[in-house]
């Protein structure tokens, strides 16, 4: 890496997906680089209605030492079910592979844009 | 031999043949330099689409690190663009940069490049990958021109083994309302022509976790938009009768010169394409 100045990429994990019940995000290679934050926008949303208390879905940031097996690192994305919802999870110190490990309550689907701000 | 090419100085350049001016030399060690993921074209809502593109997801910096042996590593440095599908047989994803040209030349694409299936099972596993390959997507005054070349490497859990390119796409389809935006599928599965005399082996190695890397030169001419030939490792393709997609130019592509370097999976297992360094070199 370029000791000139810090590295950065958006990597889009997610763009458009609709998520309901359990969802994995595809694992995303990111040992270069030392922070990162998930963001997750709402598009769209049905069941869990416009007015609060909206239901929430979670999802947890996990890691991986091979890019096959999880474990969750502990932070967490609360994601109200309602349109242009926006949350985020920072981390860091997380070894090579990261993704989301998403809940979405009964009768609800999101329908999403999820990114991954990388820093290194 | 070209032991007098100034190149040869510097090590990490040494190993690549370009022609008399650089456009691009990307050594993923530096960073992404420009790679992103191809998204398809929409309009009004990003539900129109076409499925096969919205599938696409974003390229990453591989350290090709395995469960059982740890971090290999790129060709040098640590670091190789890594192009990775979903999961599901047939997926492909695609990898892309986007520049312009400043004069309708020759133009060299070289690569180190290794591709594997995700080390999810105990098995030599060298038929689970059935693509990789490259494009470029250019346009001059007159057309918009699309070589593709391809390695078959399996399909349908059969050992195929050989470079394919194609001159055909899908038809052309609208998408919203206000008649600015078309797409087409010059990936789909269709249409793809044996190369004549491209039958290739090249190294897997044993388990999916040894990577070999390999090297592959794609010469073109922007002037008569033809392909001047390719070598993969010790092997060269003249490619006389092999042809490009070819289409009317369109409204907003004038001097286009993407590069895309796509994989797709055969098996319910990911594909991984890696490219230590891309290097893109031209007469001009």
């Amino acid at each position: 890496m370029s000791a000139m100045i810090r590295n950065t990429y958006t990597a889009v994990i997610a763009r458009g997906d609709v998520w309901r019940q359990s969802v994995q995000t595809e694992p995303y290679e990111a040992a270069w680089a030392g922070e990162a934050i998930f963001f997750v926008r709402v598009m769209e949303a049905t069941g869990g209605g416009a007015e609060p208390p909206a239901a929430t879905a979670v999802a947890r940031v996990q890691i991986s030492p091979d890019g096959l097996c999880w474990v969750d690192e502990g932070a967490e994305l609360e994601i109200a079910a309602k349109a242009e919802s926006l949350s985020f999870a920072r981390v860091a110190n997380f070894g090579g592979w990261l993704r989301l490990d998403v809940t979405v309550p009964p009768q609800t689907s999101i329908k999403v844009v999820a990114t991954l701000a990388l820093k290194a | 031999m070209q032991s007098s090419h100034p190149i040869h100085g510097d090590p990490r350049l040494s190993r690549f043949d370009p022609l008399s001016r650089v456009i691009y030399f990307d050594d993923f060690d530096q960073g992404m330099n420009g790679w992103t993921t191809l998204v398809g074209n929409y309009e009004g809502s990003i539900d129109t689409m076409t499925r096969s593109y919205a599938r696409h997801t974003q390229p990453m910096l591989s350290q090709m690190t395995h469960w059982d042996s740890g971090t290999h590593g790129a060709f040098d440095g640590t670091y190789a663009l890594k192009i990775a599908t979903r999961a599901v047989p047939g997926e492909r994803n695609v990898g892309i940069k986007r520049i312009t040209f400043r004069k309708a030349g020759r133009i060299r694409m070289e690569t180190y490049f290794a591709f594997k299936p995700e080390a999810s099972e105990l098995k030599l596993s060298d038929i689970d990958v059935r693509t990789i390959g490259f494009l470029y997507d250019l346009q001059d005054g007159r057309e918009r021109v699309m070589p593709h070349l391809r390695y078959l490497n399996a399909l349908d859990g059969k050992r195929m083994n050989k470079w394919q390119f194609k001159r055909r796409t899908t038809p052309f389809r609208s998408i919203g309302g206000r008649g600015e935006t078309v797409t087409h599928d010059h990936l789909s599965p269709d249409d793809w022509e044996d190369v004549p005399g491209g039958a290739q082996k090249l190294c897997y190695n044993e388990v999916p976790t040894k990577i070999n890397w390999h090297y592959l030169r794609f010469d073109f001419d922007l002037a008569s938009m033809r392909w001047l030939g390719f070598q993969c490792n010790d092997q060269v393709f003249d490619c006389p009768d092999v042809d490009s997609i070819k289409m009317p130019a369109m409204p907003n592509l004038s001097c286009m010169l993407n590069l895309c370097f796509f994989c797709e999976s055969d098996t319910e297992k990911r594909a991984f394409f890696y490219l230590d360094s891309v290097l893109l070199s031209g007469e001009f």
